[in-house]
């Protein structure tokens, strides 16, 4: 680092080489020659030269660190709606992003030995890059859904009629019931429910959602039953199963962000929890009860009149 | 009944061709192509509001056409179809924002009633939307 030639009396001095250690706020000096005029101006130069470089230094990292700050303020601000989602973050992120590097380490392994032309190393590259490729689709979907929870989703409210939009979508499932399951489908509608005002394709979600967990609990031989009641003000939604049932440990932390009982890779347990935002923002209250290998009944109450959510 | 403008999307064929003729007969402006990429020209070129999309086609299925829909179409409503029915591309579907999830076959008077219900939730959605940007109603 050399100093470029300053203001006149500088120039008076002879022009030395000058070379300018900044350290620790201490400018160290080497001076080839000079008069002590030359050298005592040079020096108060230099000294004050450095000492601002520092200064302009830390105030720039200063500035930067409180940006940084707010930053994270406003997305911690953000993100406290999804706070509790936080330690389930890390934990679902980085499983497979473990694996991910896992299954590179071990490619680059493969693709360093020395016959290539090994064609069951080539298969087995082959299969690595396949879990990969399956371990960033699951986070896609998991950020994909993170993303969903996150975002404020405003329900846009038309007047609906629930039976209507239930039994669309128990014929739907009935109709795509498994080949080796015997499920039956038991319809208990209310018939003088009231129209209610909500959002159909929110409640779509959590209704099927429902549906297909009611399916998935039943082991070769069962029935779901569909349960509509008006209750005054509000309408009463109850998917009933006689699957496998929930064992209490589990029933506390059910609707819990990311808590699943489904095996890796069938689901990411973020369904129920999604189900119970959805249904509080409609200004409602979702709850469960089971008997363990007896039957499980999810039960929605919904308010009927506006101002919901 | 409300004008509103549909677009159809199936491979097959025979089926989007009698859907939009029927849809033509009811008064309505309907247009049916073949395939997701055709259905986001389509969208790009002229303004529908609603999109009946079915699930399984080849090339870009359902489910990643309707991700492109609510990309660059958000305010468009999405009603999906499906003659195989998988409901867990249901869940999916709605998740990423379709309006319903209905299985063929459906009689033509209750899919009309469909779109006259998305189609009513995107006058409500670009009400909001002018308000929340400060436009005037014209």
């Amino acid at each position: 680092m050399s100093v470029t030639p300053g203001p006149g009396w500088l120039n008076r001095a002879q022009p030395y080489a000058v070379t300018i250690l900044l350290a620790g706020g201490a400018a160290a000096l080497w001076l080839v020659g000079g008069t002590p005029y030359g050298l005592g101006a040079a020096a108060l130069a230099v000294g004050s030269f450095a000492i601002t470089r520092r200064l302009t230094g830390r105030v720039k990292l200063l500035d930067q660190r409180a940006r940084d700050l707010e930053q994270e303020l406003y997305r911690s601000r953000q993100l406290s709606k999804v706070d509790e989602l936080s330690g389930g973050i890390a934990h679902e992120i980085n499983n497979p992003l473990g694996i991910i590097a896992q299954e590179a380490e071990w490619i680059h392994h493969l693709l360093r030995s020395n016959s290539l032309k090994d064609i069951k190393e080539t298969e087995e590259c082959a299969d690595s890059l396949r879990e990969i490729v399956r371990q960033v689709d699951r986070c896609k979907e998991i950020v994909h859904k993170l993303l969903n929870l996150a975002r404020e989703m405003q329900p846009v409210i038309q007047l609906v009629d629930i039976t209507d939009l239930i039994e669309n979508l128990t014929g739907l499932v009935e109709r795509v019931s498994k080949p080796n399951k015997n499920i039956t489908v038991v319809r208990q509608f209310d018939g003088n429910l009231p129209l209610v005002y909500t959002d159909p394709p929110l409640l779509r979600q959590v209704i099927l959602n429902l549906l297909v967990n009611a399916t998935q609990a039943i082991d070769k031989e069962g029935t779901v039953t569909v349960v509509t009641q008006g209750l005054g003000d509000s309408v009463e939604i109850r998917v009933e199963d006689t699957g496998c049932g929930i064992p209490p440990e589990q029933l506390k932390k059910l609707f819990t962000p990311f808590f699943s009982t489904k095996r890796q890779g069938e689901g990411t347990g973020l369904g129920l929890a999604i189900c119970r935002g959805i249904i509080e923002r409609l200004g409602g209250s979702i709850s469960v009860t089971s008997d363990v290998g007896r039957c499980t009944a999810f039960t929605i109450d919904l308010p009927v009149g506006k101002g919901a959510g | 009944m409300e004008k509103f403008k549909v677009l159809i999307v199936d491979d097959e064929e025979d089926f989007v061709e009698t859907i939009v003729k029927r849809l033509k007969d009811r008064g309505l402006d309907a247009t049916g192509v073949f395939s997701g990429k055709e259905a986001l020209g389509a969208l790009d070129a002229e303004d529908f509001d609603i999109v009946i999309l079915d699930v399984k086609m080849p090339g870009m299925d359902g489910i990643e056409t309707l991700r492109e829909i609510k990309k660059r179409k958000p305010l468009v409503e999405v009603i999906m179809l499906t003659g195989h029915g998988s409901v867990e591309s249901g869940i999916q579907g709605l998740q990423l924002g379709a309006y319903n999830y209905v299985m063929k076959p459906i009689p033509l008077n209750d899919l009309l009633g469909q779109m006259e219900q998305a189609y009513e939730r995107k006058l409500i959605e670009e009400e909001r939307w002018r308000q929340n940007h400060g436009e005037k109603e014209t």
